[in-house]
Formats: C-alpha cells, sequence, structure tokens
C-alpha cells in the first residue's frame, strides 16, 4: 500500500514536472512525455503486470488532466507498460543502452498508436510535417531524458524494496 | 503442474490485458462522440493538480529568469562587443546614406538648371581637386577634352558663374575660378534702368568677395543689384548670375568707384558644376495672348499674329 502510495506521488510528480515545468523548455510545444518514460522505465524494472498498472494510471491521469479523447493515453501507455514489462525478465536492467532503446520504441510506438487512433477518429494531418514537427523533437527529448529517468527508477525501486 | 498453472495464469493475464485494451479502445470512440463522460474526472483531477502545476511553474519560471540573467551577464561582454562594432558599421552607413543624399540632392538641382537652360550645351562634371596656393583660386574637375571641354570655356553651376577653364587634358581639367585675381569677367548690372557694365576679378585681399571694378563715380548701381555676365570677350555667355552688390567703395584715383560683392555661387559647398560647351542665343518666350474683356474676344488665332507681325516687320 505504501508503495502504492510512493509510486502514485512519483507518477503525479512526473505529471506536474511534465506540464509545470518542462514546458520552458519546450520546442514548438514539444517537450520531454515524462509520463512515458516513468511506465517504460516501471515496466522495464516491475514487469508487465506492474506496467499495465503504471500505464493504465498514468493515462487516466493524463486523459483526464489534459482533456483530450478520454482513454487515448490510457490505452497507448497500457500498451506500452505491458510490452515493456514483458521483456523485464530477459534485459539487464542497469545497462545505458537499455532505456536509450526502449525510450525509442516506446516514443514511437506512443506516437503511431494515438496517430492511428486520432485518423480513427476522422481527423487528417500530413504525417511528414508531423513527424518532422513533432515526432522528431519529442524522440530527441525523450532520448536525453531516457537515462535519468531510467536511473532514478532504478533507485527508487530499491528504495521502496528496501522499506 | 506448476508450469502448467504458470502457463494457465500467463493467458489469463494476456486476456485480461486484451479484454482491458479493448474496452479502453472503445472507450476512446465513446468518450469521443460524447456518449460518455468520466463524472468528475478532470474537474477533480485539473483541481487537484493546479496548486502543484502552479508552484511548479513557478520555480520553473525563476528558475529560467535566474539562468537567463546570469547567461546575459555572461554574454554581456561579447554582446557589447559586437554592439559597438554594429554602432560603428550603421555609423558608417548612415554617413554614406547622407552622403549619397546630398549627392542626389545637388545632382538634381544641376539637372534642373540644365533642362531649363536650353541655350547652353552643357557637359556636368565633378570637382576632383582643389589647388593649394594662397593666392590664386583654381579648381581641377573630371571632365577633359574626351568629354569636349576645352579652354576657354565657361564654368557654371545652378547658382550662377564658377569660372573659366583655363587648361584641359584628356580626362580632367583646370578651371580659374571667378575669385581668382587673375580672372576678368565682363559683366552687366541686371536691373533693365542700369544696365550698366563693368569688369569682375578677383580680390587678393579678400577671396570670398570678388570686385566689380571700372564704373564710373555716377554710374548708377546700388546695393543689392543683380550682377550678370554681359557676353562680351566671348569666354562667357551672357546672362550668368555672378553675384550680388553688397557694398559700393570709391576708387584710390577718385575717378572711378567699385562694387563689392557676394557671389552667387558657394565656393566653399563647390562640388558639381558644368561646362559651358556651346550656347546659342536663348529662343524667345512663346507669346501668350492678353486677356480680354468678356463679350470683346475676337477670334484672331496665333498663326495670324504671327503673320501680322511678321508684316509689320517688313514695313
Amino acid at each position: 500500500m505504501k508503495s502504492c502510495l510512493i509510486w502514485g506521488a512519483v507518477l503525479i510528480g512526473a505529471y506536474v514536472l511534465q506540464s509545470g515545468f518542462f514546458p520552458l523548455l519546450a520546442y514548438h510545444g514539444i517537450s520531454v512525455d515524462l509520463l512515458l518514460l516513468s511506465v517504460m522505465s516501471f515496466g522495464l524494472l516491475k514487469g508487465s503486470k506492474s506496467g499495465v498498472l503504471m500505464g493504465f494510471m498514468a493515462g487516466v491521469l493524463q486523459d483526464a488532466a489534459s482533456g483530450t479523447f478520454f482513454g487515448m493515453n490510457i490505452f497507448s501507455k497500457m500498451i506500452i507498460g505491458y510490452l515493456c514489462g514483458s521483456v523485464a525478465n530477459r534485459v539487464f536492467k542497469e545497462q545505458f543502452f537499455l532505456p536509450i532503446c526502449a525510450t525509442v520504441f516506446a516514443t514511437l510506438m506512443n506516437y503511431f498508436i494515438l496517430a492511428v487512433i486520432v485518423l480513427l477518429l476522422g481527423y487528417r494531418f500530413n504525417l511528414i510535417v508531423h513527424l518532422r514537427l513533432v515526432l522528431l523533437p519529442m524522440l530527441l527529448y525523450n532520448i536525453v531524458f531516457a537515462f535519468p529517468v531510467h536511473t532514478l527508477f532504478c533507485w527508487l525501486c530499491e528504495k521502496v524494496k528496501e522499506k | 503442474m506448476s508450469r502448467v498453472r504458470r502457463d494457465r495464469d500467463s493467458s489469463r493475464k494476456i486476456w485480461i490485458v486484451v479484454v482491458v485494451a479493448v474496452s479502453v479502445f472503445c472507450l476512446i470512440f465513446f468518450a469521443a462522440r460524447g456518449r460518455f463522460t468520466v463524472p468528475l474526472s478532470s474537474r477533480l483531477v485539473t483541481t487537484v493538480m493546479a496548486p502543484f502545476q502552479g508552484v511548479t511553474s513557478w520555480v520553473g519560471n525563476q528558475i529560467q529568469y535566474v539562468s537567463s540573467n546570469v547567461w546575459e551577464i555572461i554574454t554581456v561582454h561579447r554582446q557589447n562587443k559586437m554592439l559597438r562594432n554594429e554602432v560603428e558599421q550603421l555609423r558608417v552607413q548612415n554617413s554614406q546614406a547622407n552622403e549619397f543624399a546630398s549627392e542626389n540632392a545637388r545632382l538634381r538641382m544641376l539637372l534642373g538648371y540644365k533642362q531649363a537652360a536650353r541655350q547652353f550645351d552643357l557637359v556636368v562634371g565633378r570637382v576632383i581637386g582643389r589647388e593649394a596656393a594662397t593666392w590664386t583660386s583654381m579648381i581641377i574637375i573630371d571632365r577633359g577634352t574626351n568629354d569636349g571641354v576645352n579652354k576657354d570655356m565657361a564654368v557654371v553651376t545652378e547658382q550662377g558663374l564658377v569660372g573659366n577653364v583655363v587648361e584641359a587634358y584628356t580626362s580632367s581639367s583646370k578651371v580659374e575660378l571667378l575669385l581668382d585675381p587673375r580672372s576678368a569677367v565682363g559683366t552687366i548690372v541686371q536691373r533693365a534702368e542700369s544696365r550698366v557694365a563693368g569688369i569682375v576679378e578677383g580680390n587678393p585681399g579678400d577671396e570670398m568677395t570678388p570686385r566689380m571694378v571700372n564704373i564710373s563715380r555716377n554710374a548708377d548701381i546700388v546695393e543689392g543689384d543683380e550682377i550678370v555676365t554681359s557676353g562680351f570677350g566671348g569666354i562667357y555667355p551672357k546672362g550668368i548670375a555672378v553675384g550680388k552688390v553688397k557694398a559700393i567703395e570709391n576708387d584710390e584715383g577718385g575717378l572711378l568707384k567699385y562694387a563689392v560683392l557676394t557671389t552667387a555661387v558657394d565656393f566653399q559647398k563647390l562640388e558639381d558644376i558644368a561646362v559651358i560647351v556651346n550656347s546659342r542665343e536663348a529662343p524667345p518666350t512663346p507669346l501668350t495672348p492678353p486677356v480680354q474683356t468678356p463679350g470683346t474676344e475676337s477670334s484672331v488665332n496665333p498663326d495670324d499674329t504671327a503673320a501680322l507681325g511678321a508684316e509689320g516687320a517688313t514695313k
């Protein structure tokens, strides 16, 4: 229960930073997706069940707070949490390239899931332009923050386990 | 046994995930079409998050403010250097622009004169040097024999007479100014009642005020009279402004007097000039019929008037 509260607080902290602080560093309105990185790292460290749960919580928080199509982020983050969690037992968790590679995968996955949903909802956009303006900066931001976030999550996992 | 159970658990988990994912997927479309709303969720989350977001945003803004100030301090020296450089460049540009504007104004005036003085064929030139001598006043212009300029041609500006060409080379010429003591210009008073003739020559005592000499004591000349070239002598065409009478003085001999002139041309600011390479009689101004009293208008056309004039002249 206590660990749930801690992870909940971490999630809220990540969202607060993502919406309150990182817009100051935004490029064309795009900044790092800390919730996605949190879900990814949590999934990699704790497995698919926890990954799905974390994805669900992060998605609910994001959808409810941002006022986007409800369920969109829940859906994408759940899938990413599950997929990251499903490889948790097959990777070295503290390796440098793990969060980097996982971030590239998670960001692309998240982007394309959301893009498909938006298309299915009947909205059209120029994919090439959108890739350049949205996906590329987001990918770069996420790659830069991937390792620090993953290291922080490793450290938190140790701390929570000790307690 | 345990492996079978684990497999069953795993497949059950996958099924749960699939069901949840499909449900959420459907939820998205219901929510987007407005058929499903999560009660209080958005308002609740936003209300709870707002204070935290406010604090984070404030902290972020403060960090950004401090860091931008620090960065400005770090870069201020380099920026200062760049700005100084830019100021220098802009000053040079500004100076050049002023120079061009002033040149443009001068050339416009000269062009206006060239168009107005149709009796003269002018070659426009530029002063490229002034002879550095104390007692004489010469300038060098950038027009020479290649441009049709020859010795003894008059040099003017739109304001009046400058001098005459004394030496012409292929692409430059020396011009003796009106102010030179060696120069002598035949002039007359422009006022119709006066028409007193005299010679304007340079004043070695005061370079900027030439004198009109050889005027008899009782000649009708007063201060303020306009002095123009008389056309005598062949170098200077008739009617070019020379200056204005500033003062009348008695000559030392007692029989004559002389007039001290203010030149029409400002010799201190002489930059662009025109050489008169050819001159002819000024065309007569076209006749304009007088205003006729209403009711007494005659229907004589201008051709008839010209014919009558010619007839009168024959008689």
